[in-house]
């Protein structure tokens, strides 16, 4: 009990849930030139309940995607349209409205029930609007995940999945983003 | 001749600015979009030889994508070459894509096909062709490199011709003569917009294939090219306007040469 308690405390420290907003995800697609499969993907976006608006870029395959006020919004499923549309995401970075949220290296902030573990950071807190960028597998090319690499040693990098290398070695095996400034 | 339409065919490749893979011929080893479906009517002009009639050959067209890895088409061949309007069969395609090295603007997938056809005409050439005229099945694998400036794409097939439904290979010959191995490369470019705005502009694309196919008893082959101009309407349909020539023609074919037409709507989030 007093190992929970005391797990449960050091889960409290060093797992920051914040109040942050996502107003905005700009993806970049790879893997195409033409319009009609930069309107495939286009069309599928528009599929996705906590997005409003989608301006689409296609020459340089990019899609701006609008969030409904307040909405959750689910990463991994605007990167799982992407796919089944055929192609893969190249970029992807997402807008937040922060309020006194403190990041570092290797620490994780949990927004709207995710998990985001912060890379190449240094301690600082955000407050506003702010641009993150996701760094895992499927969420840059495969020539950048391998470059990403070198930014953690830590497990949890490679599998995209939160691992015993992660700080409180709570929730083992939960999905989660490495994402960067 | 064939040095002139070679020279420009390098020149079709090398001098325009954009790649394009949306084959009219052939297909690429990319799929479409999952959940999405879409129609094609596809018509082809073939004079025949020596006679000079013309066969028409009508194929109405489904092709559905089912995952991001899986897709198939399903149609049929309604044709005049003997003499009258019949519907002669149909064919059930599918092609899934296992690999994929994508960057932006740039790809080189790869993907294998199957392909069962029946067809109730009579047997009448040397040629094993699935899209019309035999019965029969298709294994196949397909290459595609997109470049920011070319897309090519590459396949070859084992395509094995059965007895037409109803009617029997009706020579020793012809019997012997049912395995064939096909392959074809295309390259595809864009000509127009020179810049991308909006969906609704109108893409001018152009093609060159080569199609070609080896009896495998008899080691005869026939080599066509096919250049295409093609038009992407909205983003979601397509006219395509071919012609194809025989280049080498050991291969008996009663019809090898002539014009095709097609359009194709997609319905993207179909289902």
């Amino acid at each position: 009990m007093r190992k929970i308690i005391s797990l449960l405390m050091v889960t409290l420290i060093i797992t920051t849930s914040t109040l942050a907003q996502v107003n905005k995800v700009t993806i970049q697609a790879s893997g195409l030139t033409c319009s009609m499969c930069s309107n495939a993907i286009n069309k599928t976006l528009t599929t996705l309940a906590f997005v409003s608006q989608i301006k689409s870029n296609i020459k340089e395959s990019e899609f701006e995607l609008s969030i409904k006020p307040n909405a959750k919004v689910d990463f991994a499923l605007i990167k799982k349209k992407v796919e089944d549309a055929g192609f893969f995401v190249a970029r992807m970075e997402a807008q937040f409205v922060f309020q006194e949220a403190s990041i570092a290296q290797d620490t994780h902030l949990e927004i709207q029930g995710s998990q985001f573990h912060f890379l190449n950071v240094k301690p600082q807190t955000l407050n506003g609007e702010t641009k993150i960028r996701f760094l895992d597998k499927g969420y840059v090319t495969a020539k950048e995940f391998k470059k990403n690499a070198t930014l953690t040693k830590l497990n949890c990098f490679k599998t995209g999945k939160s691992d015993v290398c992660c700080e409180g070695k709570h929730n083992l095996g939960m999905p989660l983003y490495h994402v960067t400034l | 001749m064939k040095k002139l339409i070679l020279f420009l065919g390098f020149l079709f490749m090398f001098v325009l600015t954009e790649a394009q893979e949306l084959f009219t011929y052939t297909e690429p080893a990319s799929n479409m979009a999952a959940r999405t479906f879409a129609l094609r009517m596809t018509s082809t002009f073939m004079p025949e030889r020596p006679s000079a009639v013309v066969n028409t050959h009508f194929n109405p067209e489904i092709m559905i994508g089912f995952t991001k890895r899986w897709m198939c088409h399903i149609d049929a061949f309604i044709s005049n070459r003997a003499g009258e309007w019949e519907t002669e069969g149909g064919s059930v395609y599918v092609k899934r894509r296992f690999y994929s090295v994508d960057n932006v603007h740039t790809h080189f997938r790869m993907a294998a096909i199957g392909r069962f056809s029946f067809n109730n005409s009579n047997i009448h050439q040397e040629a094993v062709d699935l899209n019309g005229h035999n019965s029969g099945i298709e294994f196949g694998l397909i290459a595609t490199q997109l470049l920011h400036k070319v897309a090519l794409s590459a396949s070859t097939s084992y395509i094995n011709g059965t007895e037409n439904v109803g009617e029997k290979f009706y020579t020793k010959e012809k019997m012997l003569n049912r395995r064939a191995i096909g392959f074809t490369l295309s390259a595809g470019k864009l000509f127009l917009p020179k810049s991308y705005i909006s969906y609704n502009q109108l893409n001018l694309n152009g093609m060159i294939e080569i199609l070609g196919q080896t009896n495998v008893q008899s080691g005869r082959t026939f080599i066509d090219v096919a250049p295409v101009i093609q038009c992407i309407i909205k983003s979601r349909m397509r006219l395509d306007l071919g012609y194809r020539m025989p280049i080498s023609n050991q291969l008996t074919r009663t019809a090898p040469g002539g014009g095709l037409i097609r359009f194709e709507y997609n319905f993207f989030n179909a289902f």
